[in-house]
């Protein structure tokens, strides 16, 4: 039996390394070449290492670093500031209409960062809509550090509140309980014992929003420019798009920020190390939640003013701009219809096969990120040898280090080689694999954190009692992690949906994605246009979460069920 | 959103497996893509010819290029600066191709290896609504009029508001920017991105506006004015340039002639641009009308040094 487990372990390592080593490693390996020798482009080794000095001695390389540095901590600070009272709520206390605060949650996480910007700085600005609805505006705070922080935290908090939420529960009031017997007051039961408890789920997603954060393109460069607040994405941008282009310095930009990541998955995993419990045992933990007592009303109060702030807002701005005819027309009666509406409708300019192509590629994406991540994450926890577990691990983390904007530079390096037989370049095929490489970090983090959660005691009863490994693998592992996979499927696709940046250089040609869409009307079409396309694709993106909660329910039913065998 | 979800699947499934329709040159194109998708259209229509368009910014345009060096995939580049066809010809990367007709072109928009598709210049867009008296000139907004209500595009990132700070510059008006920094113009972006706050009234004035953008904008019906200052302004060609490296240099020889000639022009006017050929009627004033700063912007120096001149009025 041990053999046999051995080699099915074996084989799912060698494949998974084997898939990760396509996707993920060579595509950064030719983002170091490309750092290293300027022209490898045209395919040429000369003058290594011309740039190095110059890039690494600049002003700008120290001050964008520490730029990155700073929003990333301001964000995840500010973002786990709003969501873990939240999540505790909403985990251990009976909350009126907890799902329905869960849906409005989602919706931040579905309003493109640089479409949600756009919403604040018309709402915001001198004349925004604030102003002519009530004569004042908040533009000394919107175009500050603040003000960036804020606006990220706004969109980032949800993925802390989620999985904060999810851990909580998952830890449920038993611990907390145990404590309470022994005399602990219930703040100090939440301190001492759930918070650590859920230390490793919470620690992961902290390092997720830092890695949104600092790989963030739109927000910094719409608000930042307008108080010289460079980061390294947008230095990185400016490498890419201002003449002359420099791809080395893009290049040696992403390194830095790759490194930038690493020390704080680093840091993370020395946290979720040092504190690895098995909170999913094989007994129910399914305690029951409490009621909120007197604190019903400052609870519901606090939920629906972050809701309105994060979802509301944004939301009504981003309709606003959609319903104007005219920008310059403002919020008047006369002003308003549904021309853009129309406009879209018609699909002269190729919005809903634009919308069409994203959620189909935003599909397909999820799913094989999905299926990726499990046999990742099962790899990691579960099987293997020391070795090569750290490789897949490193790996598969790598692509949270980079912004997309280098991804879709290492894919087009990579798999543009004419020496290639087949490509995927300039199919819809190139761009399944830039939304794998750069979302696969989100299922593998997600399922990883699920795993550990899971007692081994629970596959040791089911090999007990004869199951083989895969079985027990797909009949009690999959199951238990089934929830937390979904999640971040729905995570992949919503993200994959409307990623903007390495859609815009990696795109074959002639395919619109909703990004590139959107962009392309405020760049130069209509922001009207632009902004209707974003609203509807809201509503979808929303509309299948909904779906997929529901499912979540079921599977969670069927998965304690199974904890209670 | 079934049908639309169904044929995103379906158009996925094809291309994996290849089936993708082949077309028969690509063309990489700078905005706008109105535009790129008419031009390819009726290209595609009086040909048969397919046309499979990659329309981003120049900047995005130029860094899809280079990136795709050991293996080119354009056949046709449209930039919307003609410093990349001087960069591009200098390195040997393009072919040389005279259209037939390209007769009307004036010399100065055309060489061996290119020829521009249209002409923009640069001005100043100013929002009636903002309660500003309307400028006529550079110098205007830097006045105390202005305080805090300009906006201009960034040079380092807009090609085109490059051409005018070099050409102010060449022309000894230099001390202006001085003064706009000292008056509190933003300078932030790429061109919509100075345009939009003066839509919504939060800025008054774009200094060094493209034109045919906000003409655009205008005939959408938003507020906003478009200002050639009498004491001149700087346009800014589009070149078209084929790659040396085409596998299908008549078919992209074909195109350009396409769109030199009168229908391709036509809808190059459509946009408020100016068309490359002085024979075809514009929706706007064109060259002949508009005053050019006398002296070239190659005078204030390289690049490197008017963005430097620049960034240091602006204490960026």
């Amino acid at each position: 039996m041990a053999e046999r487990r051995a080699a099915v372990s074996g084989v799912t390592t060698a494949l998974t390394t084997a898939a990760l080593i396509v996707v993920v490693a060579l595509p950064f390996v030719f983002i170091v070449l490309q750092a290293i020798f300027p022209d490898i482009g045209a395919g040429s080794f000369s003058r290594p290492f011309e740039h190095l000095g110059a890039v690494l001695k600049s002003e700008d390389f120290a001050t964008q670093s520490a730029n990155s540095l700073i929003l990333g901590a301001g964000v995840v600070l500010t973002s786990a500031l709003i969501a873990t009272p939240l999540a505790a709520i909403r985990a251990l206390y009976r909350l009126p209409g907890a799902l329905i605060w869960d849906l409005l949650f989602l919706v931040p996480f579905m309003i493109p960062p640089y479409i949600a910007t756009l919403g604040w700085v018309l709402s915001l600005q001198p004349a925004g809509y604030l102003q002519q609805l009530t004569g004042i505006n908040l533009a000394g705070f919107l175009f500050s550090l603040p003000g960036i922080v804020f606006v990220m935290a706004m969109h980032t908090f949800p993925v802390i509140y989620f999985a904060a939420s999810r851990s909580f529960a998952a830890i449920g009031a038993r611990y907390s309980d145990v404590s309470r017997v022994f005399g602990a007051g219930p703040g100090r039961a939440f301190w001492r014992i759930t918070l650590p408890l859920a230390t490793p789920a919470v620690a992961a997603s902290l390092l997720l929003v830092f890695a949104m954060t600092i790989e963030e393109y739109g927000t910094p460069a719409v608000l930042g420019a307008r108080f010289d607040f460079d980061v390294l994405v947008t230095g990185i941008d400016t490498s890419l798009s201002d003449w002359p282009i420099d791809l080395p310095k893009a290049a040696l930009l992403s390194l830095a920020l790759i490194a930038l990541s690493l020390a704080a998955f680093g840091f993370q995993r020395r946290i979720a190390t040092a504190r690895d419990f098995d909170v999913v045992g094989g007994k129910s933990t399914r305690a029951p939640q409490r009621n909120l007592g007197i604190w019903r009303g400052p609870a519901l109060t606090l939920f629906a003013l972050v809701a309105f702030v994060s979802t509301g807002f944004p939301l009504l701005a981003i309709l606003a701009t959609a319903l104007s005819r005219t920008i310059s027309g403002g919020l008047k009666p006369s002003n308003m219809g549904f021309e853009n509406f129309r406009a879209i409708m018609t699909d002269s300019s190729g919005a809903l096969s634009a919308m069409g192509t994203s959620f189909g590629l935003g599909l397909v994406a999820a799913i094989v990120a999905g299926f990726f991540g499990i046999a990742i994450a099962y790899v990691t926890t579960r099987g293997g040898s020391g070795r090569g577990r750290s490789l897949i691990d490193a790996l598969a983390m790598l692509p949270n280090a980079a912004p997309g904007v280098v991804v879709a530079l290492g894919l087009i390096l990579l798999w543009n080689q004419p020496a290639l037989p087949v490509t995927p370049y300039n199919t819809l095929g190139i761009l399944v694999l830039a939304y794998v490489c750069i979302l696969l970090p989100q299922p593998v983090r997600y399922t990883v954190a699920a795993f550990q959660q899971v007692n081994p005691s629970l596959e040791a009863a089911a090999r007990v009692h004869g199951a083989s490994a895969t079985r027990t693998a797909w009949r009690v592992l999959v199951p238990l992690v089934a929830p937390s996979v979904l999640a971040a499927m729905l995570l992949v696709f919503t993200v994959a949906a409307r990623e903007l940046v390495a859609s815009l250089l990696v795109a074959p040609v002639g395919t619109d994605t909703i990004g590139t869409y959107v962009w392309r009307q405020f760049d130069q079409g209509s922001i009207g246009e632009g902004m209707a396309v974003a609203f509807l694709t809201i509503i979808a993106t929303t509309l299948v979460p909904l779906g997929i909660l529901s499912a979540l329910r079921k599977v969670e039913r069927s998965g304690s069920s199974a904890t209670n065998l | 959103m079934k049908t639309t979800l169904r044929s995103g699947l379906l158009a996925l499934a094809l291309s994996a497996t290849g089936f993708a329709a082949q077309a028969d040159i690509t063309v990489y194109t700078a905005g706008p893509a109105s535009l790129a998708k008419a031009l390819a259209a009726d290209f595609t229509a009086e040909t048969g010819i397919n046309v499979n368009l990659y329309q981003a910014t120049t900047g995005k345009v130029m860094a899809r290029l280079k990136a795709e060096e050991s293996n080119p995939q354009a056949d046709v580049v449209i930039s919307a600066s003609w410093d990349t066809a001087t960069a591009f010809a200098d390195q040997g990367l393009l072919m040389a191709y005279t259209s037939p007709n390209a007769q009307n072109v004036p010399d100065f928009l055309k060489s061996d290896t290119a020829v521009a598709q249209g002409v923009a210049a640069l001005g100043i867009a100013w929002n009636p609504n903002s309660g500003t008296p309307k400028p006529t000139e550079w110098a205007d907004l830097a006045k105390d009029d202005f305080k805090l209500m300009v906006t201009m595009p960034d040079p380092a990132a807009s090609g085109s508001a490059y051409e005018l700070v070099s050409g102010l510059y060449a022309n000894g008006q230099g001390e202006l920017f001085d003064k706009l920094a000292g008056n509190g113009a933003l300078v932030a972006g790429a061109n919509k991105a100075a345009l939009t706050p003066v839509l919504q009234g939060a800025k008054a004035a774009v200094f060094g506006a493209v034109d045919y953008i906000a003409l655009g904008s205008k005939a959408t019906g938003e507020s906003i004015d478009v200002i050639w200052p009498e004491s001149g302004t700087v346009i800014a060609a589009r070149p078209m340039m084929i790659l040396k490296s085409t596998q299908n240099a008549e078919d992209a020889k074909k195109f350009i002639d396409f769109v030199l000639s009168d229908k391709g022009q036509e809808e190059v006017a459509k946009v408020y641009l100016m068309p490359a050929r002085t024979d075809i009627k514009a929706l706007r004033p064109t060259i002949t009308e508009l005053k050019q700063l006398p002296k070239s912007g190659t005078e204030a120096g390289s690049r490197g040094e008017v963005l430097d001149m620049f960034t240091k009025a602006f204490g960026k």
